[in-house]
This record gives structure tokens, C-alpha cells and sequence, in this order.
């Protein structure tokens, strides 16, 4: 029996089951039409909706569908599931924070007259400590909230991609990697607000900056449909799907995974402080494990692997999580809870995914992954002819 | 004895303050082999669930948390510790083997979307215990004759509970080293565990040890739960960092490695106890974290990891 070559796929695929196979476009049409209504609703609530209150969840739901976003680019398309990813959100939103309240106090003495922030004076800090003087500065705070958390993204790929430490290891030192933020946070309250967060500065909870999120959510998505829609995206999907053969077929698996994690801290990052100039409160909360978690789950409810899907999810979840938790109160978390296990055991690919797969049924067609899929499982079995219960021993005769 | 001591640290020329201090973190060694027992009495029920049937249970804070309120309930109903940890682990152990015939039974070939699932499941308990226990939290007295304590070298209490613990914590794991590598039980999870499909082939039943696996880990983590009860309050809260610590535990000792867990129970709970000694708690816990990165980076599968050959 020959062994399976590389190629070998496509060729038992068949010729004609790879003509049904078309390359979709960059942004198909009814995307382009979806996007552009999702956002004259959402931007222009400001003008004929009164509520205050769903104003500001607009924007919140906004910044963490960014959040789920750049979840789905690593977990969806490179394979690689962090449960930390809200230390970067974290930084990012404690960076812009910090440098808000900071410019507030000046404007704003304290009741003892000092100007700097009022939680540093409750903790007996008599000026406002020296390294943190650049913040002043909010374009450096910005310029700060954007870069530290990629290289810090950075360093973590270092650190564990280039030996070769994914999967369950990656999860668990993420998930530490968070809850110690989180530790620090607390701790060091004197510097971080501690427990109660930074509150009461002004932030920029304006119409215009309502525009200005969703413009960075739009471009956010377009980036992420061009990475993955590119042939760097294809070499990630490859590497999530059989590490060890993209490995064999000549690329550095540990630099592309790098590379899809900085990108994805970069863009948590940016949801972090988008967040943190919107909602004007910033808490440990938003640094540590649960959050990471929650941000997994949207991921997942939505559809991982397609870039729509964690959009969705996010504002589902959420806004399930408005309308009902005041009525179920803790029953909502069983709920919850529910979903967690649901989406694992029954709607394996989310509500976007499973859509897709359903029209894909509909057109009768597959997807080339779909495909790839069935000739491997045929090749699998192949293999594994002599295993008692197996199938049946196909054409070669074995040598 | 004092004196005595006193006299020939003059005679080397070592400052009392020197001197303190080295003592101090002496005494800190000896009572750091307190959280090592914690530590590795709430790792072993992962190390069999994560180690040997693979799957991620993030769960296990919360069985640990379940088993808590078992010592709880058993100790409002008149019980002490010793009463709670058989009845915490058939409890537990129970509820671990509905979980798994329930859900986790169907997912053992997609380990990360285990950890999503018993997320959830985790989720489901806290609130549960919370339905039926109220928020508040439960406060478990430790028995009788566990009261008190003796004093140390450097004059430092360490409660007898604390060396129950100790005690606690090499029983444990000299019965799972029974169990795995002296039973007829053990023989077959070794054997499930090194070539699941030629162990089927040899007639054991794979889906039946998974199971057993898992309520056997699961009655652990109840131990654990009944036996860290007294010395934290009881609430649903609890169990995550116990489960966080264990993952911890686990990648630097290597997973699927008895040893591996005392090795890593070791060397992050002394780690963890002097570091905050030295510095504060946080600072210390930050060090070991970046400790078990340096190590996992040189040893990418722990210190005994299993190694396969692909």
C-alpha cells in the first residue's frame, strides 16, 4: 500500500467535488449590507433612542465584542485557546484610565486641595508618584495602552511558542498569568484604585465616540478578515488543524502563532481602552480570569473560526444577560452555566457556524475543509484496517 | 539551649539580626511543608483526572468547594473531620461520575473544549451551593484532639492541624500510588493510559476505566475539600484558586506523573512560602509564576513530563 503523499487529499477529493469548491470574496455582499445596517443602527441610537443607560451598554457591548473578536483570531483560526486575554484588555484599559483620572485630578483638586488622583491620597501618597508623570500625557497613555500589553504579547509568545508549549499548557499559564494580574491589582491599591477600581473621571461617553468605537470595530474586523483571508491565514488555519504536518510542510509554526497573538493582544488592548474611556470605571474585574473566560464563551456561542460569530455572541450573551439576570437573579448563572456545557456537547460550531453549515447543506455543497476532512477520515481508516472492529480491508492487497 | 546557641553564633561572628533572619526563614521552610501538603492534597484528584483520563476539569475547584460543604453539613450534624472525609469522598466521587456520564463522556477527544464545558459545570455548582447554602460563609472546627499545637525551632506555633495535613497528604498519596501501580485497577488505567487502543484490544473496557477515573479524582478533590474546610471558611467562592494552584502544580511536575506532583507541591509551596516571607504575598506569588515559566520553558513538559515519541 502507498503511503499518503501530501497532495494526496485533493486528489481523492476528485475533480469535480473540487470544482464545487469557490474561493469566497474578500467581503461577501450580504456582509457588507449586515455591517453597514448593524451600523447606522447602532450609531445613530443617539438621535432617535432616549435611554441613557442602553446608550452606554451599546458601547460596552461594542468594546467586548472587540475583545471576543481578537479571542476568535487566535482560539478560531490559530488553534490557540488563552484564557488571559484579559490581562491585555486589563493593561490597556488601566493605561487610559490612570492617564484620565490623572488630567481630572489636576482640574478637579481634592477636598485637601491635592491634585492627584483621590485614591492615591487615601492611601497616603502624598504626590502623584513619578512614573506615572508621563501619563499625564493621554495621547503617551494611548500610545502606552497599545504597545506594552503586544510586547507584552510578544514576550509571552516567546516564552512559550518557540518551545514548542501550546494547548492545555497555554491555557493554564494564561489563566495564572491573569489571576496574578489580578492579585497585583489589588494588592498595589495605592497605584491601581485596589479594589474599587479608577472611577469618577470623565469620560467620553459622547454620540461622536460612539462613531469613533465603531469605526475601530469595523477596521478591526476588515484587519482580521484580511489576516485570515490571506495566505498567512491559511498557513494559521493549517496549524490549527494539524500542527505537526504545517510543521513538516516547511513553516515556522512558532512564529506565525506569534505573530496571530501579538496582533490579538494589540486588539484586546485597543478594546481594553476603548472601554475604559467609554464606560468611565475600571476595576480588577476587567484584568482577571473570569472576564478571560466570559470572552471564551462569547467566542464560542457565536461561532469561533468565523469573524462574524464572536460579534454576534458577544451581544446575544450580553444582552440575554441585561434583559434576564434582574429577573432570574442566580438562576441566570445555571443558566449560563447551561450554555457553557450546550455549546460544547450540541452546537459545536455556534450559531454563526452552524447557519453556515446549514445553508452549505442547503446548496448541497462543502466547504474544501469539509472535503479535506472526509478524505482524511477515508485515508484514517485506511491505516487502520487491521484493527478488529475496523472496516474491512479495501482494494491493495497488504504486502 | 539558648544560650548556649547564642555563644557559638558570637564565636562565628554572625549579627543576631543575621542570625534572626536565617532563622526565620528556617522556620518558614518547616512551616512551608504545610502549604506543600495543601498543595498536594488538592493537586492529586487533577493529577488522576487531568493526568490519566486527560481532560481539563476546571471543575475542580467547585468539587473541592462541594466537599467543603459536605465537612460543613457533617459537622452541623454533630460529625467531625474525620467522619467527613470518607463521607466527602463518596459524595463527591458520586457527583463526579454523574458529571462524567452526563457530559464529559462524550467529549474526552477535544481535551480544550473539556475545560469549556466543565467551566460550566463549575459554574452550575457554585450557584447550587449557593441556592441551598445562602451566601454566607460556613466556618468548620477542626476536631477535638487537633486543637492546640506545639512550638518550633524558632518558637514559631505550628498547629497540630497543620501536621494532620502533612499526615493527610503522604497517606493520600501513598494510596494512589497503591491504587495505580499495586491494584488490578491501576494495572488496567496504566495500560488505557500508555495505548488506548491496544488495551481495548486486550479486552479492557477504556470507556468504563475513564469513568472510574474520573469519580475516583473527583472523591479526591472531596477529601481535599473535607480536609481544608477547617482551615478556610466555607464558601462557594473557595475553590478556584485550589484549582488554579493545582494546574500550576501539575505543568511544572509534569502531568501523569505521581511524583510530579509531590516535586511540584514542593518546590512551589516552599518557593511560595519563603518568597512571601521575604517580600509580601503578591510579590511572591508573581515570582513563582515566573519561576514555573523559566522552568517550564527549559523542561516543556514538567519535571517528570511524559514524554511521547511522535
Amino acid at each position: 500500500m502507498p503511503e499518503p503523499a501530501v497532495g494526496d487529499h485533493l486528489r481523492s477529493v476528485g475533480r469535480s467535488e473540487r470544482r464545487r469548491y469557490r474561493a469566497p470574496p474578500f467581503v461577501p455582499l450580504w456582509a457588507l449590507i449586515g455591517i453597514a445596517a448593524v451600523v447606522a443602527l447602532i450609531g445613530t441610537y443617539p438621535y432617535y433612542g432616549s435611554n441613557a443607560y442602553v446608550l452606554s451598554l451599546l458601547g460596552k457591548f461594542l468594546c467586548f465584542a472587540i475583545f471576543a473578536l481578537s479571542i476568535d483570531l487566535i482560539w478560531g483560526f490559530a488553534g490557540i485557546l488563552s484564557l488571559g486575554q484579559a490581562v491585555y484588555f486589563g493593561i490597556g484599559a488601566y493605561f487610559v484610565a490612570l492617564s484620565l483620572k490623572i488630567n481630572y485630578a489636576l482640574a478637579h483638586p481634592t477636598r485637601y486641595g491635592g491634585t492627584f488622583p483621590d485614591f492615591m491620597e487615601w492611601n497616603g501618597l502624598t504626590e502623584l508618584p513619578y512614573f506615572m508623570t508621563p501619563l499625564i500625557s493621554t495621547p503617551f497613555a494611548v500610545f502606552c495602552a497599545l504597545s506594552v500589553p503586544t510586547l507584552l504579547g510578544l514576550l509571552f509568545g516567546v516564552i512559550t511558542f518557540k518551545r514548542n508549549i501550546y494547548g492545555v499548557y497555554c491555557a493554564v499559564i494564561t489563566l495564572a498569568e491573569s489571576l496574578i494580574l489580578q492579585e497585583i491589582i489589588i494588592e498595589y491599591q495605592a497605584y491601581t484604585g485596589g479594589f474599587n477600581g479608577i472611577t469618577d473621571y470623565s469620560n467620553y461617553a459622547t454620540p461622536g465616540f460612539l462613531w469613533f468605537i465603531l469605526a475601530v470595530a469595523v477596521v478591526f474586523l476588515l484587519i482580521a478578515r484580511a489576516l485570515t483571508h490571506s495566505r498567512v491565514g491559511t498557513v494559521l488555519k493549517s496549524i490549527r488543524d494539524n500542527d505537526v504536518r504545517a510543521e513538516f510542510m516547511g513553516y515556522n509554526v512558532a512564529n506565525y502563532r506569534i505573530f496571530v497573538f501579538c496582533v490579538s493582544a494589540f486588539m484586546a488592548a485597543a478594546a481594553g481602552a476603548l472601554y475604559a474611556a467609554w464606560v468611565g470605571i475600571v476595576s480588577f474585574l476587567d484584568a482577571g480570569p473570569v472576564f478571560s473566560i466570559e470572552g471564551v464563551i462569547w467566542t464560542a456561542v457565536g461561532g469561533r473560526g468565523t469573524l462574524i460569530g464572536p460579534v454576534i455572541g458577544t451581544f446575544l450573551v450580553k444582552g440575554a444577560e441585561f434583559f434576564l439576570s434582574g429577573v432570574l437573579a442566580s438562576w441566570w448563572q445555571i443558566i449560563v452555566g447551561g450554555l457553557f456545557i450546550f455549546v460544547v456537547l450540541v452546537l459545536r460550531d455556534g450559531i454563526v457556524g452552524s447557519i453556515g453549515n446549514w445553508i452549505r447543506k442547503l446548496r448541497k455543497g462543502a466547504t474544501l475543509h469539509q472535503l479535506i476532512e472526509e478524505s482524511d477520515q477515508k485515508a484514517h481508516d485506511r491505516q487502520l484496517e487491521w484493527r478488529p472492529g475496523g472496516p474491512p480491508p479495501t482494494d491493495e492487497p497488504v504486502p | 539551649m539558648e544560650p548556649l546557641q547564642a555563644r557559638g553564633d558570637e564565636k562565628e561572628g554572625i549579627s543576631s539580626g543575621e542570625r534572626g533572619m536565617l532563622q526565620s526563614i528556617i522556620t518558614q521552610f518547616l512551616s512551608g511543608f504545610s502549604v506543600v501538603a495543601i498543595l498536594v492534597i488538592s493537586a492529586l484528584g487533577l493529577a488522576i483526572i487531568f493526568g490519566v483520563a486527560g481532560v481539563i476539569n476546571m471543575a475542580h475547584g467547585e468539587l473541592i468547594m462541594v466537599g467543603a460543604y459536605t465537612a460543613a453539613v457533617v459537622g452541623k450534624l454533630g460529625g467531625n473531620t474525620f467522619i467527613a472525609i470518607p463521607v466527602a469522598f463518596v459524595v463527591v466521587g458520586l457527583l463526579g461520575l454523574i458529571i462524567e456520564r452526563g457530559i464529559i463522556q462524550w467529549i474526552y477527544d477535544r481535551p480544550l473544549e473539556t475545560l469549556l464545558a466543565t467551566w460550566g459545570v463549575g459554574i452550575i455548582l457554585q450557584t447550587v451551593m449557593k441556592l441551598i447554602f445562602g451566601p454566607e460563609l460556613y466556618y468548620v472546627g477542626a476536631p477535638k484532639i487537633l486543637e492546640g499545637g506545639f512550638r518550633m525551632i524558632g518558637r514559631l506555633p505550628f498547629p497540630w492541624y497543620r501536621l494532620f495535613l502533612i499526615v493527610i497528604a503522604i497517606l493520600l498519596l501513598a494510596l494512589v500510588f497503591y491504587v495505580i501501580f499495586k491494584t488490578n485497577l491501576g494495572l488496567k488505567i496504566r495500560a488505557v493510559r500508555r495505548n488506548r487502543a491496544i488495551s481495548g484490544c486486550l479486552g479492557i473496557d477504556a470507556a468504563r476505566i475513564d469513568m472510574t477515573i474520573f469519580a475516583f479524582g473527583s472523591g479526591l478533590a472531596g477529601i481535599a475539600g473535607a480536609v481544608l474546610a477547617p482551615i478556610k471558611s466555607v464558601s462557594t467562592t473557595m475553590g478556584f484558586p485550589y484549582a488554579v494552584d493545582s494546574y500550576m502544580v501539575l505543568v511544572l511536575g509534569g502531568v501523569g506523573s505521581l511524583w510530579g506532583v509531590l516535586t511540584g507541591g514542593a518546590l512551589i509551596g516552599e518557593a511560595e512560602t519563603i518568597l512571601s516571607f521575604i517580600f509580601n504575598n503578591v510579590i511572591g506569588r508573581l515570582l513563582v509564576f515566573l519561576f514555573i515559566v523559566i522552568i517550564i520553558r527549559v523542561v516543556p513538559r514538567g519535571i517528570f513530563g511524559y514524554y511521547e515519541r511522535r
